[in-house]
């Protein structure tokens, strides 16, 4: 039983770690152009298809892969900043949150059209060791430990760079940053081609475990978004808490509770937090004077 | 000798309203000027409109009798000149000695040097004195937001001096800062006028405060200059008195 539990929360631990790289990109995004994009489950979808597409075209793994990061940072990265984030934001979080599903559909239905509607595998590490009675997967490890060194990398980044820190300052207080001669409008570009390699991150960890679909976005997007909630939003660390404690729960409920309302652990979860603790794991509550 | 700091016929309006109307100032080097008048005169407008914030309707400014009319914030906080706001405006998330540091790190080194070099930019040092001098030093690794309003904006003016500026434009300093604070901070900028020949344009509703520390003052009322002298001079001004001070 205990060994059981184990396994689960290994397995859950590395789920939670891709819904972190992700939810971290929503923060990220969040913090640093006011921008929720709702096509985040949809970008991770993208690059996916790109490295299938590559591979099968006869490139090796390693360059479909690096051919997939280029290709995200192009179209997710500078891209959706440029000829949408940046003409939209003027108009409003509202509209700009519409454009972005907008966004979403249009990678779902262009994928579809492209690779038709069914799953494909995705290269995987094969073979696993033995701990004590349980069997761990390699796949499992690389999820876990990828994920881990990646927001470790990011958040040793963010804290202690000099360009982490104008990141930063750029998240909190635009205004400043512009005047003390932080080149704000880079910093926002960088953290938008952070956020597309976030999500080639996350489709090259968790597409070996779910198959490569063109609606696998909407279910990704949806935990990753609740897991950015539940941890807070405007902290990365947040993010990082939220996706892990988001993965290990939706895995015990899975085994412990009925399946078909694995899907509703993260609506439950968000639903509780919005209730009991809206400011999240690591946010902070504010007031504000009326 | 030319003023570091010249406005002509400034103007700037938002619909029908004219905020900033005509405005014509000049400010020597090394010259500590107040900029007093009731609330919506303009006064802030006209920092906005002097250090790029707002792009004027009309008129010019010369730094160093040079055309800076419409030059962006960044690109004046090079030329030497920055500012403090009305409302607090440090970077919350991050430590004291890190918004100082951030304050002063973009004049540092070339592009490649910010992209590649140390992370404090070699201003740490520059920056426990900049604590020491503002009394700040027990709070250097707190978070900037945790501090109290008071601390907070010696903070911000303390990092408006990390690039060693030559013109300091100062919105309200004293609003929120407790009397025992206030005196500190007077002689503190009195300090770095006499010691660092810095020049500051100081917009300020306390008068004690602005009239002691200023040496020429002028009055905005209705976006114009309605007095421009010495400070005790303008105090006794009628229009003065009639518009803004009362009896």
């Amino acid at each position: 039983m205990l060994w059981d539990n184990i396994d689960l929360l290994i397995a859950g631990l590395a789920t939670g770690a891709t819904y972190a790289l992700v939810a971290t990109g929503f923060t990220l995004l969040w913090q640093t152009s006011a921008t929720v994009n709702f096509a985040q489950g949809d970008f991770v979808t993208l690059p996916a298809f790109a490295i299938i597409g590559l591979h099968a075209a006869g490139l090796p793994l390693p360059l479909a892969l690096l051919g997939g990061l280029v290709i995200a940072l192009i179209v997710l990265g500078a891209m959706f900043k440029l000829l949408l984030v940046d003409p939209m934001l003027s108009h409003g979080l509202l509209p700009l949150g519409i454009a972005a599903i907008a966004l979403g559909v249009a990678l779902q239905e262009g994928t579809k059209a492209v690779f038709g509607a069914e799953a494909f595998p995705f290269p995987s590490v094969a073979g696993g060791f033995d701990l004590g009675p349980l069997f761990v997967n390699w796949q499992d490890v690389l999820v876990l430990g990828a994920a881990l060194i990646a927001v470790a990398a990011l958040q040793m980044f963010l804290a202690r760079t000099r360009t982490g820190r104008c990141m930063q300052a750029t998240a909190q207080n635009p205004t400043v940053a512009l005047i003390l001669g932080i080149p704000v409008k880079r910093m926002v570009m960088l953290t938008f081609l952070l956020n597309a390699s976030l999500v080639t991150l996350a489709a090259v960890l968790i597409s070996p475990a779910i198959l490569v679909k063109f609606d696998n976005g909407g279910s990704i997007g949806l935990s990753a978004f609740c897991a950015a909630i539940i941890g807070g939003f405007n902290q990365v660390r947040g993010a990082i808490a939220g996706g892990l404690l988001l993965g290990v729960l939706e895995n015990f409920a899975a085994t412990y509770g009925p399946d078909q309302y694995r899907a509703a652990v993260p609506m439950l979860l968000l639903i509780g937090f919005v209730l009991f603790r809206p400011q999240g794991l690591l946010g902070r509550a504010t007031e504000r004077a009326v | 000798m030319t003023p570091l700091l010249q406005a002509h016929d400034l103007r700037r309006h938002f619909g029908g309203v004219q905020a900033v109307n005509g405005i014509s100032v000049t400010v020597n080097a090394g010259e500590i000027l107040g900029v007093i008048g009731p609330n919506g005169s303009g006064k802030s407008t006209l920092f906005n409109c002097l250090l790029g914030q707002i792009a004027p309707s009309g008129g010019q400014v010369l730094l160093d009798g040079r055309d800076v009319t419409g030059w962006r914030p960044c690109d004046l906080n090079r030329l030497g000149v920055s500012r403090t706001f009305q409302l607090l405006q440090v970077f919350p998330q991050l430590s004291v000695l890190e918004n100082l540091i951030l304050a002063g790190q973009e004049h540092v080194g070339s592009r490649i040097g910010r992209l590649f070099g140390p992370r404090d930019a070699g201003l740490t040092a520059s920056a426990e004195r900049m604590l020491a001098r503002f009394r700040l030093q027990p709070l250097a690794h707190a978070r900037a937001g945790g501090l109290s309003y008071g601390q907070q904006k010696l903070l911000d003016i303390a990092m408006a001096f990390m690039a060693g500026p030559r013109l300091v434009l100062l919105d309200e300093p004293a609003g929120g800062v407790n009397l025992t604070m206030l005196g500190g901070l007077r002689d503190l900028l009195r300090a770095m006028n006499e010691e660092q020949g810095a020049t500051f344009v100081v917009i300020e509703h306390n008068m004690d405060f602005v009239m002691s520390l200023s040496h020429r003052v002028i009055c905005i009322a209705e976006g114009r200059i309605i007095a421009d002298g010495p400070p005790a001079e303008v105090r006794e001004d009628a229009r003065v008195i009639e518009s803004y001070l009362g009896t």
